[in-house]
C-alpha cells in the first residue's frame, strides 16, 4: 500500500518536472524564432539595398561606356540641381570611375554581411529544429505516463 | 538556387514542404522576371519615341515656328534656332552635346541593347515558368495522393 503512494508521488514529480521543462523548451523556442524572424528581416533589407547599388551600378557602367565613345572636344554636362553645368571630359569620366568604384566596393561588403546573415540564419534554424524535436518527443512521452 | 534544388533531387522525390517551398520561390522569381521584361518594354517604348522626335526635329528648317511646352499645359512660341545638336541625358545626371546623327545613333544603340536584354530575359524567365508549373502540377497531384491516402 505504501509502496503504491510512494510510485504514485514519484511519477507526479516526474510529469510536474517535464512540464516545467517543456515550458522553459518552448520560452526559449519562441525567443530564437523571434531571433530568426529578425534575422530574416535583415538580411531582405540587405537584399534591397544590395539591388539598388546593383542598379546604379549598371548605370553608371552605361554612362562610362557613353563617356568613352566620346571625343575629346565633346562637352559635357553635368545635372547639379535644376541646372546644367559644363564640365571637363576628363572630370567626368573620373568622377564615374570613382563613383563605380565605391559602389563595387560597397557591393562586396553587403555581399560578406549577407552571407553572414545567412550563416547565422541556418544555425538558428537548426537549432530550432532540434528544439521543436525535443518538444515533440518530451509530450509523447508526457502523453504515454 | 531553384534550379540547383531542382537538378539535384528529383521533384517526384521531393517531400510537399520541399514542393511548396520550391514551388512559392520560382513563383516569385517568375514575378520579379516579368516585372523586368515589362520595365525594359516601356524603357524601348521612350526610346523610340525619343527616336522619332529627333527625326521630326532634324526635318524641320532652320528658324521655323513651334511651341514649346514649358508644363504639361503652358506653351509658349519659339523659333528653332539649331536643329543640328542635342543634348543627350546618359544617366546619374549626365548629358552630353551631340549632333543630331549622333544622337539618332545614341538611340538606335540603347534600343539595341535593350531588345538583346530583353530576349536573353525572356529565354530565362520562360525556362523559370516551366519549373514553375512543373513543380505546382506535381505539388497538386502529391496532396491529391495526400488526400485520397488519408
Amino acid at each position: 500500500m505504501s509502496e503504491d503512494i510512494f510510485s504514485c508521488d514519484l511519477a507526479a514529480t516526474k510529469v510536474t518536472m517535464s512540464s516545467s521543462n517543456l515550458r522553459d523548451l518552448q520560452r526559449e523556442l519562441e525567443s530564437k524564432t523571434n531571433d530568426l524572424s529578425k534575422l530574416q528581416k535583415d538580411i531582405a533589407k540587405n537584399h534591397q539595398v544590395r539591388k539598388k547599388y546593383t542598379v546604379q551600378l549598371g548605370e553608371n557602367e552605361l554612362v562610362l561606356k557613353e563617356l568613352d565613345l566620346l571625343r575629346e572636344d565633346a562637352n559635357v554636362y553635368k545635372l547639379i540641381g535644376p541646372v546644367l553645368v559644363k564640365q571637363d571630359l576628363a572630370e567626368a569620366n573620373a568622377n564615374v570611375r570613382k563613383r563605380i568604384e565605391y559602389i563595387s566596393a560597397e557591393l562586396k561588403r553587403l555581399d560578406g554581411t549577407v552571407q553572414d546573415l545567412e550563416e547565422k540564419q541556418n544555425s538558428k534554424k537548426d537549432t530550432i529544429l532540434k528544439l521543436h524535436q525535443k518538444i515533440q518527443s518530451l509530450q509523447a512521452g508526457k502523453g504515454k505516463a | 538556387m531553384a534550379s540547383s534544388k531542382g537538378g539535384a533531387i528529383p521533384l517526384e522525390r521531393m517531400s510537399v514542404e520541399q514542393l511548396k517551398a520550391l514551388k512559392e520561390q520560382s513563383d516569385l522569381e517568375v514575378n520579379l522576371l516579368q516585372d523586368s521584361l515589362s520595365n525594359i518594354r516601356t524603357a524601348t517604348t521612350r526610346l523610340e519615341i525619343a527616336s522619332a522626335a529627333l527625326h521630326d526635329l532634324s526635318l524641320r528648317p532652320h528658324g521655323n515656328k513651334m511651341l514649346v511646352p514649358l508644363t504639361a499645359s503652358l506653351y509658349v512660341p519659339a523659333t528653332l534656332h539649331d536643329a543640328h545638336h542635342v543634348l543627350v541625358d546618359v544617366g546619374t545626371g549626365y548629358f552630353i552635346e551631340k549632333t543630331m546623327p549622333e544622337g539618332k545613333d545614341y538611340c538606335e544603340r540603347k534600343i539595341n541593347l535593350l531588345k538583346s536584354n530583353f530576349d536573353q530575359l525572356v529565354e530565362v524567365a520562360s525556362k523559370k515558368k516551366t519549373v514553375a508549373d512543373e513543380t505546382g502540377v506535381v505539388l497538386q497531384a502529391k496532396l491529391k495522393q495526400l488526400a485520397s491516402s488519408s
